[in-house]
C-alpha cells in the first residue's frame, strides 16, 4: 500500500518486493545508478526539447503560448511522425557509444606496439 | 502542477479534435483484422465504442488519443516518450551489438553460435561483457525510470486519482466488485516486471501497468491492437452460441473490454487478483461506455456456476501463474466452461518456447530475474498442453492463432 493513500480509500494489499535494486550488471552499483542518470537526464532534456517545439509551433499559429495552450496542444500525425524520428536520432547520437565493442580495451599504462 | 478539474473543461475542445477521426468511422461495422494478421494501425481498428470525454467525475485534462487517455502533463507525456524511444534503442541497435558480443564470446571458445547451452552456462558465459551488460542495464534502467514516473505523477496527486475511481465505483454500465479481504495465494504478490507493488499491493496499479505496458510495447498498443486483434481472432464454440465471456487474470480490463467490442450483446466478465487493477478496468470501461463486469476474484476460485460461459480466455497470465497455480486455473475454467464451449489462453509459445542460443538463455534468465518473471521459465517448462488435456478438454495447437507470434491452446470442453 502507498503511504501516500489513507488507509480507509485503500484497496491494495500486502506485497512481495523484488529485489531489483540490488541488481549489479555493471561490475560496480555506482555505475549501474549512473547509467539510470544519464536516461533520465536524457528524459529533461527531451522533455525541454518537446514544450520548445510546441511553444514555437503555438507562437507559429497563434501569436501567443501560455501555459494552458502549451498542455493543450495536439500534434498533428506529421508532427508525431517527425518528433518520434528527432526523438529516436536524439537516443541514437547520444547512447551509441554503449553498443562500442570493448573487447580489444587496452590497459591505460601499456604501450602501443608497431 | 496544474489543477486537473479546472483545466478539464478548458481541454475538452482538444478531446473531441482527437477523437474526430475516430467518430466520423462510427458508421462502420466492426470488422475482423485481414485473416491472420494484426490490426496494425489506428485506421484497421473499430472506432472506440464513443467519444468519452464527458463522463462526470472522471478527468482527461489532455483530452484522448483514441483509446487511451493523454497522460496529464506535457513533461510527463515527453520524458515517457522519451523513455519508449530508449526502450527501441535497447531492442534493437543495443541488442543487436549485444548478440554480436555474445557470438565472438562463443567464438572465441570454439563453441557454435546456435549451440544450446544450459542457462547457467550460458549466463556465466556472457555476464561479465560490457556490451552485453550495457544493453541489459538500459533495459532495466528505463523499466525503472518509466514505473517511477507513473507512480510519482500518481502518488503525487492520490486524492485527484482515487476520487476519479470513486467517481464510478457504483456506476455503470457494467458493476465492480472489490473483495477487500480476498486471500490471495502468494504467487500472486509479486511485482511481476517490477511494477512497484505489482497487481495487489499499489492503489495506482491500474495506471501504472496501462502507462508502463503501453512502454514495454514501444507504443505499438496505445489503442490495445494486440487485445483488439486477439479479440477479434478469439474462435467461438461450434454452435456459433456466444452469451456469456470471461477473461481471467483480467488486469486492467484491455482483452475483456475489446470482447465487449466485438460481443456487444454477450456478458463479459473481467475478473483479476487485483483490485486497484480491476478497479481501473472498470473506470476505463464506464468511460467508454463499455457494459463489462468486473470482479476482484481468485482465477482458482470464480464463483461462477458450473458450465457457465461459452468462452473463457486470458492474455499473458498463465505465464506469471505458479505450476500449482496453473492447475488449479485449469481445472477451474474446465468446471465453468460449458459443453462445447472454449478454452483459449493466450500467452507465449509453448510449441518453440525459446532460443537455446547463448544469448537467448541470458536474456530469458535476466527476464526471469532482474525483470522478476517470476514464473516464466517454469510457464515454458510445465506441460501446460498436458495440464489442459488432464483437465479434460480436447486441445488443438494448430489454430486458429487468436495473435500472430503467440502459442495456440484452442481447448474444447467435450459436448
Amino acid at each position: 500500500m502507498s503511504e501516500k493513500v489513507e488507509k480507509g480509500r485503500s484497496k491494495a494489499a500486502p506485497f512481495i518486493p523484488a529485489d531489483t535494486d540490488s541488481a549489479i550488471f555493471l561490475g560496480n552499483p555506482h555505475l549501474d545508478n549512473l547509467m539510470s542518470v544519464v536516461i533520465a537526464l536524457g528524459a529533461e532534456i527531451w522533455a525541454d526539447r518537446q514544450r520548445m517545439k510546441v511553444v514555437e509551433r503555438l507562437l507559429e499559429t497563434e501569436g501567443k503560448a501560455t501555459a494552458a495552450m502549451i498542455e493543450a496542444y495536439v500534434p498533428t500525425s506529421a508532427e508525431k511522425e517527425a518528433w518520434e524520428a528527432e526523438r529516436m536520432e536524439m537516443v541514437e547520437r547520444v547512447y551509441s557509444v554503449l553498443s562500442r565493442d570493448t573487447s580489444n580495451a587496452r590497459p591505460f599504462g601499456e604501450e602501443r606496439q608497431f | 502542477m496544474i489543477n486537473r478539474r479546472s483545466v478539464m473543461g478548458l481541454f475538452a475542445g482538444a478531446a473531441s479534435l482527437v477523437a474526430a477521426p475516430f467518430a466520423s468511422r462510427a458508421a462502420q461495422q466492426r470488422s475482423a483484422p485481414p485473416a491472420g494478421g494484426m490490426f496494425q494501425t489506428r485506421d484497421d481498428l473499430p472506432p472506440p465504442p464513443k467519444n468519452p470525454a464527458n463522463v462526470p467525475g472522471t478527468l482527461a485534462p489532455r483530452g484522448r488519443n483514441g483509446r487511451m487517455e493523454r497522460l496529464p502533463e506535457i513533461d510527463l507525456e515527453s520524458r515517457m516518450d522519451f523513455l519508449m524511444s530508449v526502450r527501441t534503442f535497447a531492442n534493437q541497435t543495443l541488442s543487436q551489438a549485444a548478440g554480436k558480443r555474445a557470438d565472438d564470446i562463443l567464438a572465441g571458445k570454439g563453441i557454435a553460435a546456435d549451440t544450446e547451452l544450459p542457462l547457467q552456462e550460458a549466463v556465466a558465459l556472457l555476464q561479465d561483457d560490457p556490451v552485453v551488460s550495457a544493453r541489459t542495464r538500459t533495459w532495466m534502467s528505463v523499466q525503472q525510470l518509466s514505473w517511477d514516473n507513473i507512480k510519482t505523477e500518481c502518488e503525487n496527486n492520490a486524492d485527484t486519482y482515487l476520487s476519479e475511481m470513486e467517481a464510478v465505483d457504483n456506476r455503470g454500465p457494467g458493476t465492480l466488485e472489490l473483495n477487500p479481504d480476498l486471500e490471495m495465494p502468494d504467487y500472486t504478490r509479486h511485482e511481476i516486471h517490477i511494477q512497484p507493488g505489482g497487481y495487489v499491493g499499489n492503489d495506482f496499479a491500474g495506471y501504472m501497468y496501462d502507462y508502463g505496458t503501453n512502454g514495454f510495447y514501444t507504443g505499438r498498443n496505445d489503442q490495445d491492437a494486440l487485445h483488439m486483434t486477439a479479440a477479434f481472432g478469439l474462435p467461438i464454440p461450434a454452435d456459433g452460441k456466444i452469451r456469456r465471456i470471461l477473461d481471467i487474470g483480467t488486469g486492467v480490463g484491455q482483452l475483456a473490454m475489446a470482447l465487449k467490442e466485438r460481443f456487444p450483446d454477450a456478458e463479459v466478465w473481467g475478473i483479476d487478483v487485483g483490485g486497484p487493477m480491476v478497479r481501473y478496468g472498470h473506470l476505463r470501461a464506464v468511460e467508454r461506455g463499455l457494459d463489462v463486469n468486473f470482479a476482484q476474484r481468485l482465477a482458482e476460485d470464480t464463483r461462477f456456476p458450473d458450465n457457465h460461459f461459452d468462452l473463457v480466455t486470458s492474455y499473458i497470465m498463465f505465464h506469471e501463474v505458479s505450476p500449482q497455480g496453473t492447475k488449479d486455473i485449469v481445472n477451474e475454467a474446465y468446471r465453468i466452461t460449458r459443453p462445447g464451449g472454449i478454452f483459449y489462453p493466450i500467452d507465449f509459445n509453448l510449441k518453440n518456447p525459446w532460443p537455446r542460443t547463448a544469448y537467448g538463455q541470458y536474456r530469458r534468465w535476466w527476464d526471469h530475474r532482474w525483470n522478476n518473471e517470476v514464473w516464466t521459465i517454469k510457464y515454458r517448462t510445465n506441460g501446460m498442453q498436458d495440464i489442459i488435456r488432464a483437465a479434460g478438454f480436447d486441445l488443438n495447437e494448430e489454430g486458429p492463432v487468436a495473435l500472430p507470434r503467440f502459442g495456440v491452446l484452442n481447448a474444447t470442453k467435450p459436448a
